[in-house]
């Protein structure tokens, strides 16, 4: 690679991460609103695995191919303790309830020593490249077009548009509902322990209410009729602010307004593309 | 008519032929929080570093180049100070950073400037472990460790035995603040008869006050920033705190905004600082006149140390000989400058290696004076 | 010490209280959960705020605060909210919209006026504290708890004792039906709005004063505890919205006291998530207000 080429990469690798990890998120936030539900945990989720992850290779100095799998177990175990008595209650239930667990979980963060406290955790080494960050987020595309796809992704949809209706059909609600709520820690935890590998440094404030918002405005952006929407829609805020600099101040009433003009005006999102199914 | 233009081509060319280095700018970069919540810090700083870079640039490094500043927005976050030195150091190719601001900044940034080897300097980071990060890592503000002893030495000797703290817990700087008092206190014999917290945007703490109150310590240190600090000291007046009990402030409280906010509640707290706007010494007068006649309202502590770090390493590559970031950090170690914070010289380890700059302010009537 | 700390929390429980009336109201009625709420109470307390500056004295600013404050919401429901009622969308629509909405309004409130804490012009109540039997309360506290008292026993009368509290009431049980039998709907939801609206305005005004500390993200520090308060008294339950405001502040004040005060902000959430576990009707255990 050309020295300058490999400048200009060196450059904006932090940006290239960002792609990945907001990708990451913007699926884990899509697969929820697939099902008709909405969640405002995924920063949550995400500052359990980037915590969980961190502490796994900087206290017990484990490799990373098997920190990263295990980074999935905090938020899944949160998802099942949060998600299973609120989504029997109707969605707003489990909107709230979601906002409640990233603030006891920050002030988890803040107030226990070995979690860093204000100061965060730093010296985490730097073992997410990009190449394997967007592995995951190509894996994660995969398997979320497959199971779109399949009749798993019919039921998600029939939820979706009229949950009673599904139910009548023999959809087990509550059970696909769970099912996506961890499937949604999941992918957020990924993104956490991908990115805590990646910066060298997490801090307490990282994953609170306005990035779980972000994350909100990146999948209606995209729109959530396939997986690929909600990735675009990432990107596309992502990108934004690093082209218009000096934009930090007004980067938040972007991201609400797509978000208001999303739900009023584009119900399916920037990329209005439905994926092809397999007749039942 | 032509016989003019072709005179002209041939000045451009010659500009152009002149050999790459003598009159090539040296590019050094800074990276400061100029928008959202906390950009007056760093609005301060680049008024400082601005100022400076005149004062370099009048007679140049290296036998003439002109330092030429490129100043980064952080935004305040953490993506965004290490976005910032990426694109110095990558496309800018600065020979060394200035910056971040916060100390959560420095702790993300930090580690790419060590890790491609140029030489990264904090003028406001003032946490624990910022100089850990890395041999290229340096910081001209001095430590909260350093400065709190100063000023519970003031205390003690005004007769404080107890001591309660108070700090925000859900910023770096105002813990590791709080972290330094607490060794401090006890290292200096103090009895610590209460650790309480807040939430630095919480505007309650009536219950950490009444608690505070009724175990009728001599002195309540806090550390915070200074909102939340005038927010503190407006509640403890209205709950009966008085003149028995004195406040000691950490650096958060360094702001002359604490008298605008607070008013009378404030009057009587302590600090300790590295600087102070009316210290009568040549060089400081000299700069608080220079920063008045440009800018037409009084220096700040934060654009003050920014002066100074900038002349710092302008000195430095001058001492390296070449922009090469390597030697300029060789020669920052070997910095031995004297400008408006007093003599200044760092430790092996990179932090500032003196003291003797800290006066102890007392806030009377809504304004710091030195503390008798 | 303990009676003191008593007294602060249920000062402090009545800023919650004020704060939470209008938003469970408009849950109640409109079947949102609005979180704009948490903007009006930013404007009112800027209105408030700018008025007092221009030398008008408090007992103007305040009814004007809480008048513009229902203005804004009036046009902002219209905006944000018409469009969902007509296509008759879930509530998660409407949440997703106002939460959107919420998150543009106070940033660009800050990159306009900035972030920075601005205070009122001192001397507008007795800013001392009285000093009732050793405990030490303020005039802008008392202020407070009275608002709550007397706000909480006018929503009441108004939802029960009148012609318009009875075409609300048949609102917030069928709007549908409602509109049949010849209520203005649209109309009574701007009526709501505007209510809702003018009790945020007059709670940042109070709560501003209180606190003394006024700036564009008030709002969304007072709504995350919103969310405790209406969830744990019931959502749309008036008389729920008070109890619980005054339990909340009593348990962090008692948290932060006695057992250790980094745990303050996050009590509140843990009661909130017990309470969704066991109790989703709310702690007092009348599901909503359409029986208020």
């Amino acid at each position: 690679m050309a020295a300058w080429l490999g400048d200009l990469y060196w450059t904006y690798q932090n940006v290239v991460v960002a792609l990945g990890v907001n990708g990451l998120l913007a699926l884990s936030m899509y697969v929820v609103l697939a099902a008709g539900q909405l969640s405002l945990g995924q920063a949550a989720f995400m500052g359990l695995g980037a915590y969980s992850s961190a502490l796994m290779t900087l206290t017990l100095g484990w490799p990373f191919w098997i920190v990263l799998p295990a980074s999935c177990v905090a938020p899944v175990a949160f998802a099942l303790a949060v998600g299973g008595p609120t989504l029997r209650l109707s969605g707003v239930y489990l909107a709230i309830a979601t906002i409640g667990l990233g603030e006891v979980l920050r002030a988890v963060y803040l107030n226990v020593d070995a979690l860093g406290g204000a100061l965060g955790l730093s010296g985490i080494p730097e073992q997410a490249s990009p190449g394997v960050i967007f592995a995951v987020l190509a894996a994660a595309l995969a398997v979320l077009w497959l199971v779109g796809r399949s009749g798993t992704g019919r039921a998600m949809e029939a939820l979706r548009e009229d949950a009673t209706a599904a139910q009548a059909m023999g959809i087990d609600v509550g059970r696909v509902r769970l099912a996506v709520l961890v499937a949604s820690a999941v992918l957020a935890g990924l993104a956490g322990a991908l990115s805590a590998h990646a910066t060298d440094f997490i801090g307490p404030n990282d994953f609170g209410f306005e990035p779980a918002v972000t994350i909100l405005s990146f999948a209606l952006l995209g729109g959530i009729g396939s997986p690929f929407g909600p990735v675009l829609g990432a990107w596309v805020l992502t990108l934004l602010p690093e082209v218009f600099r000096g934009f930090a101040d007004l980067r938040l009433v972007l991201d609400g307004l797509v978000i208001v003009l999303a739900v009023l005006f584009l119900p399916r999102g920037l990329l209005a593309w439905r994926m092809p199914r397999k007749a039942a | 008519m032509l016989r003019r233009r072709i005179a002209l081509a041939a000045a451009v060319l010659a500009m152009l032929a002149v050999p790459a280095h003598a009159g090539d700018p040296v590019p050094v970069g800074a990276v400061e929080i100029l928008s959202g919540p906390n950009a007056a810090y760093g609005i301060a700083i680049k008024a400082g570093l601005d100022l400076a870079l005149e004062a370099v640039n009048a007679k140049g490094v290296l036998g003439g180049r002109p330092l030429s500043l490129t100043v980064e927005d952080s935004g305040g976050t953490k993506d965004g100070a290490i976005n910032a030195v990426r694109k110095l150091i990558g496309r800018d190719k600065v020979a060394a950073i200035i910056g971040p601001t916060l100390s959560n900044e420095m702790f993300a940034a930090g580690p790419v400037a060590n890790g491609r080897g140029v030489p990264i300097i904090g003028t406001s980071t003032t946490a624990k472990g910022i100089t850990d990060i890395g041999p290229f890592v340096f910081r001209t503000s001095l430590p909260e460790a350093d400065v709190i002893p100063v000023t519970l030495k003031k205390a003690i000797a005004r007769g404080v035995k107890t001591i309660a703290l108070l700090y925000a817990n859900d910023d770096a700087f105002s813990k590791s603040g709080f972290d330094s008092m607490k060794a401090a206190a006890e290292a200096a014999g103090l009895s610590i008869v209460a650790i309480d917290s807040f939430g630095s945007k919480d505007t309650d703490f009536s219950a950490q006050l009444t608690k505070i109150k009724s175990l009728k310590p001599d002195a309540v240190a806090i550390s915070a920033l200074v909102e939340p600090v005038s927010g503190v000291l407006l509640q403890a007046r209205q709950l009966g705190f008085g003149k028995e009990t004195l406040f000691i402030g950490g650096n958060g409280s360094n702001s002359p905004k604490l008298g605008q906010i607070a008013g009378a509640a404030a009057d009587g707290l302590i600090v300790g600082s590295p600087w102070f706007v009316a210290k009568p010494d040549k060089l400081n007068t000299a700069f608080v006149a220079a920063f008045r006649a440009k800018y037409g309202k009084d220096p700040d502590q934060f654009a003050a140390q920014a002066y100074d770090t900038l002349l710092i390493l302008a000195e430095a590559i001058d001492r390296a000989g070449d922009a090469d970031p390597t030697k300029i950090r060789d020669a920052l170690l070997k910095t031995d400058h004297t400008g408006p914070l007093g003599p200044f010289r760092f430790t092996d380890h990179r932090d500032p290696a003196s003291t003797e700059g800290v006066v102890v302010l007392e806030m009377r009537g809504g304004a710091f004076g030195i503390a008798q | 010490m303990l009676a003191q700390q008593l007294v602060n929390g249920i000062l402090l429980g009545a800023t919650y209280a004020l704060f939470a009336l209008g938003f469970t109201l408009m849950f109640g009625v409109l079947r949102v959960i609005n979180l704009v709420y948490g903007f009006y109470f930013t404007a009112g307390a800027f209105v408030a705020l700018w008025l007092t500056q221009a030398g008008f004295p408090l007992v103007l600013a305040l009814p004007a605060a809480a008048v513009g404050a229902g203005a804004i919401a009036v046009v902002l429901d219209a905006v944000l909210l018409t469009r969902l009622r007509r296509t008759k969308a879930d509530e998660l629509s409407s949440l997703m919209v106002t939460l959107g909405a919420v998150l543009a309004l106070y940033a660009g409130m800050a990159a306009w006026l900035g972030p920075d804490i601005r205070r009122l012009r001192p001397g507008l109540v007795g800013s001392g504290a009285l000093d009732l039997w050793g405990l030490r309360v303020t005039v802008a506290q008392l202020l407070i708890l009275a608002a709550s008292g007397v706000l909480v026993g006018a929503l009441l009368w108004l939802v029960r004792g009148t012609r318009l509290g009875l075409a609300i009431r048949a609102m917030a049980e069928k709007p549908d039906a409602a509109a049949l039998m010849g209520i203005n709907t649209a109309g009574l939801a701007a009526t709501v709005s505007f209510i809702s609206g003018a009790l945020a305005g007059a709670g940042g005004v109070l709560i501003g004063l209180n606190f003394n500390a006024i700036h564009p993200y008030m709002g969304e520090q007072m709504m995350l505890r919103g969310f405790v308060v209406v969830i744990v008294g019931g959502l749309g339950d008036i008389f729920g919205a008070l109890l619980a405001g005054l339990l909340l502040g009593v348990v962090e004040v008692l948290t932060a006291g006695y057992l250790a005060s980094g745990l303050k902000e996050a009590v509140g959430f843990a009661i909130l998530v017990a309470v969704l576990w066991t109790r989703p009707a709310g702690l007092f255990g009348r599901t909503d207000v359409r029986r208020a």
